[in-house]
């Protein structure tokens, strides 16, 4: 089975800027995400969205990746939503207490409904 | 769970991987085709499936130390009443898990690493997790109970005081 390397696109909405995630989270995912965010943040948004419906695997590395971004989207003081995540990876955002800091939403209707205004 | 455990046993399966990074969602999905006849409930398979990865990836990058020559070992077993995935790497000494327990709020503050979520993650998503090993083994045994009406993770919710979301 091969790997889904992960590719990631920026999109600016007026409330925030919108990660458009495909592939996998795994260790191999660190540059992508981490450039596509770098990307996202030159507009400083208030909320920078992760879309996960197109993310079919997160592994425990993953999740570090995703600490990590968390942790830079505080040190800046904006907020981190994410939509589109399957029910087992909803479990497993709430298990890690991610859910507690990460604004999950179904899809990005709602996520956009809740963002603040840039 | 001594009465469990001697009960008649049938393999299901003996499968391996070489340890390559990224192998382990072959072994979840290998894991997953096994134990489809058992009619696991979703929810518990994607349980399941993530605990076979995360066992499956640390037994390839700490156990075998990605080295592709020394395969992990993947055996599949079940009782009337359990589902047993023993995952077994050519590691000696301790099985390296990350002991300490992870602090979304530490690793935040970078009080802890943003890693070290894999024991965690396998002890929230299967009944029984049990390791062993010996001086050139290390082999993790996940366990599922398969005679319990409620799934894996509304058990752990009610012990927690959570509810489904």
């Amino acid at each position: 089975m091969a790997v889904r390397h992960l590719e990631v696109e920026v999109r600016r909405e007026p409330k925030g800027a919108v990660l458009d995630l495909r592939g996998e989270i795994n260790g191999f995912a660190q540059q992508a995400l981490d450039a596509a965010y770098a990307e996202a943040e030159e507009g400083d948004p208030e909320t920078i969205l992760l879309n996960f419906e197109e993310v079919d695997y997160i592994n425990s590395t993953g999740i570090a990746l995703i600490v990590g971004l968390l942790a830079r989207a505080r040190a800046s003081k904006r907020s981190l939503s994410a939509y589109g995540l399957s029910d087992h990876y909803v479990e497993i955002f709430n298990i890690t207490r991610l859910s507690d800091f990460v604004s999950v939403f179904p899809d990005e209707k709602s996520a956009l409904s809740e963002a603040k205004p840039a | 769970m001594t009465a469990r455990r001697n009960e008649a046993y049938r393999t299901l399966a003996e499968l391996s991987v070489p340890s390559e990074p990224g192998n382990e969602r072959l072994a979840m999905e290998e894991v997953a085709g096994t134990v489809e006849g058992l009619g696991l409930p979703e929810r518990t398979l994607e349980r399941l499936k993530t605990a076979v990865a995360e066992a499956t990836m640390n037994a390839m990058e700490h156990g075998n130390h990605y080295r592709e020559e020394a395969p992990v070992f993947i055996e599949v077993s079940a009782s009337e009443a359990e589902l047993s995935v023993k995952i077994t790497d050519e590691g000696s000494g301790p099985p390296a898990f990350t002991q300490e327990t992870p602090d979304l709020e530490a690793k935040l503050e970078g009080m802890q690493t943003p890693r070290g979520w894999g024991l965690f993650l396998i002890k929230s998503m299967v009944d029984e997790m049990n390791v062993t090993g010996d001086e050139g083994h290390h082999t993790v045994e996940l366990i599922l109970h398969l005679d319990d009406k409620t799934s894996t993770s509304e058990r752990k919710e009610a012990s927690d005081g959570r509810t489904a979301p």
